[in-house]
């Protein structure tokens, strides 16, 4: 498979991740979504690596993302969870309180 | 050698210190009741960073001049804008020693994740790599989430805070994707590589075009940039006041460091200018629409904490005209962004620090009719408010006149009066809702049985205040010290 192939790829999770985000009111659903995207740039960061074989930057970053994911998930759902608390729900159409 | 490698640890000894500090206050707040002293300790770790990265900088000779490794730079820049984080984030840890202990929401956790923030934005302005671009703004990113969720049982806190994290998270994404087609393109992750592959035209122009919108779109996610700006807003509001008072600084500042890094350096040359239109007319539209809808919106609040909100929306606006002129301009552009960006600083420590005064326990002050008749009743309550409203607006003498100078300068003298005539014009506005606050100060009587909003009794925050309040006078009379300290690190960053 040529890079292009790993470009299509890359370019359709992050499509789908990203219409996923802007479409979807479900803040899990969300979260999710972000993941997808970051790891659409993990596939294009593994198959560019492969078009530079004199490093290993493309490996290395893809590694960062994966512990940096992780982070936001955990730092996501408790702030997804203080907010079901307070308003027993997670849907961002009715995350309407600070408006003018 | 064995003193180069002392030596160039002496360039991150500021980072390391804040880390340390962090650690720490972990463990004493694991262990210990008393927090009484956690917010002098972390401001004072805060300040003794900015005072050690300032040393560094008058002394470079002391510090090894290779990078410490190839992810973050020991530069006058990096040291500029670790000066203006530190200090932005030691007076907002200020703010809220004062702040938590009267509205009884004093834990430890806020200090740690202050100054884990503050170590992450820090990150951000040195990173030379977009590996360390990446892993900074979100070191940054993650903490100022959090902090916003601080006050974890107010609807309106957890709110602000899903907004945030929700659309920073979708941006620190884009500006991922935006990176990797970076790299593919290039075959480089460090800024000064790309800048080589770019500039010798290896790279793929298509990619790279793409990459840079997407990291510009991230960037001004960051900066809070229209039409990027709706969570600003939201969060700032929805966060308690020494939050607002920091991410609209110290986070903005190291987002304004990361643009400054990617434009004016990778992307600084003609061969990327060539791209396409190259960025400079990118960055003059967000400017001005920034100014434009910054400060209507601005005028529309009720509340003086939103207002200040669209009113940092609107100072982005400022800093991104100086930021359309580096192309033209060079250092002395850069430098304008820089003293732009530190006067800003000052400015709004002192306004929002005011904010925080004018409430105390059970009654905040947040809208304009909670501030009314406050100046009659409480003079001295009042003058630092005055002060701080009137440097945003960019009244001499204070830091916000020479900065809105320096910049609208730049961008006359890079052939773009039109720019600086539309952001003279823009700051016009911005006086009708700045004096708004003063005329209810002064001349505004609060409303028969409405709950008065009394100033609160705290050292801290009369700390903040007389520090900010120095540094805005002291740079709007005597600004030649901090213009040549942005000037060395203009000067050193490009040339």
């Amino acid at each position: 498979m040529g890079i292009g192939a790993y470009l299509a790829l890359a370019s359709v999770l992050f499509g789908i991740g990203a219409v996923g985000f802007l479409t979807r009111r479900n803040m899990l659903i969300q979260l999710m979504s972000i993941e997808l995207m970051l790891n659409s740039a993990n596939v294009l960061l593994l198959a560019f690596n492969r078009a530079y074989p004199g490093n290993h930057d493309g490996q290395v970053f893809a590694f960062f993302v994966i512990a940096v994911a992780a982070a936001e998930a955990a730092v996501g759902l408790a702030i997804v969870i203080a907010y079901y608390r307070v308003r027993k729900t997670i849907e961002t159409d009715r995350a309407t309180l600070l408006r003018y | 050698m064995i003193t180069d490698r002392i030596t160039s640890f002496l360039g991150v000894a500021p980072l390391l210190l804040l880390v340390a500090v962090g650690l720490s206050i972990m463990l004493i707040d694991a262990f210990s009741k008393d927090r009484s002293g956690l917010a002098l300790t972390t401001a004072m770790s805060l300040f003794a960073a900015a005072a050690i990265s300032g040393a560094i900088a008058v002394r470079g000779d002391l510090v090894a001049p290779a990078q410490i490794t190839r992810y973050l730079a020991v530069d006058q820049l990096g040291l500029f804008f670790d000066v203006v984080i530190c200090a932005g984030a030691g007076l907002s840890a200020l703010l809220a020693g004062g702040y938590l202990k009267e509205h009884g929401l004093e834990r430890g956790e806020f200090y740690v994740l202050l100054i884990f923030t503050a170590f992450g934005a820090m990150v951000l302005a040195r990173a030379v790599d977009l590996l360390s671009i990446f892993l900074g703004l979100e070191t940054m990113s993650l903490g100022a989430y959090a902090l916003v969720a601080y006050r974890r049982t107010s609807a309106r806190a957890v709110e602000g805070a899903v907004k945030y994290f929700l659309l920073g998270s979708f941006a620190a994404a884009i500006l991922l994707f935006g990176s990797a087609l970076l790299y593919g393109a290039t075959g480089h992750t460090d800024l000064a590589g790309i800048r080589d592959a770019v500039g010798s035209g290896a790279a793929d122009p298509v990619l790279t075009i793409l990459a840079l919108v997407m990291i510009l779109v991230s960037l001004a996610f960051k900066v809070g940039a229209v039409p990027f700006h709706m969570w600003v807003p939201d969060s700032y509001e929805g966060a308690v006041t020494p939050v607002t008072t920091f991410m609209s600084v110290a986070v903005k500042a190291a987002a304004f460091a990361v643009l400054v890094r990617v434009l004016a350096g990778a992307f600084g040359d003609e061969v990327s200018m060539d791209l396409f239109t190259g960025w400079t007319p990118v960055i003059v539209i967000l400017a001005v629409v920034t100014m434009a809808w910054g400060n209507l919106a601005a005028l529309a609040q009720s509340s003086v904490k939103r207002m200040l909100a669209y009113s940092s929306v609107a100072h982005a606006g400022y800093v991104l005209v100086g930021l359309a002129a580096t192309y033209e301009l060079g250092p002395t552009a850069v430098s304008a962004v820089l003293y732009y960006v530190a006067a800003y600083t000052v400015s709004n420590v002192l306004a929002f620090g005011s904010l925080v005064l004018m409430g105390s326990k059970g009654k905040e002050a947040v809208s304009y009719e909670d501030l009314a008749g406050a100046g009659r009743r409480h003079p001295a309550a009042a003058a630092p408010f005055v002060v701080g409203v009137l440097s945003l607006l960019g009244m001499p003498p204070t830091a916000g006149f020479f900065g809105k100078y320096y910049v609208f300068s730049a961008a006359v003298q890079a052939g773009m009066t039109w720019l600086a005539v539309l952001g003279v014009l823009a700051s016009a506005v911005g006086a009708y809702y700045y004096l708004k606050v003063i005329v209810y100060l002064f001349m505004r009587e609060p409303a028969e049985d409405a709950p008065i909003a009394v100033p609160m009794r705290s050292y801290y925050v009369a700390a903040a205040l007389l520090l900010s309040g120095y540094y805005v006078l002291r740079m709007g009379v005597t600004p030649g010290r901090y213009l040549d300290f942005a000037i060395s690190a203009a000067t050193t960053f490009l040339g």
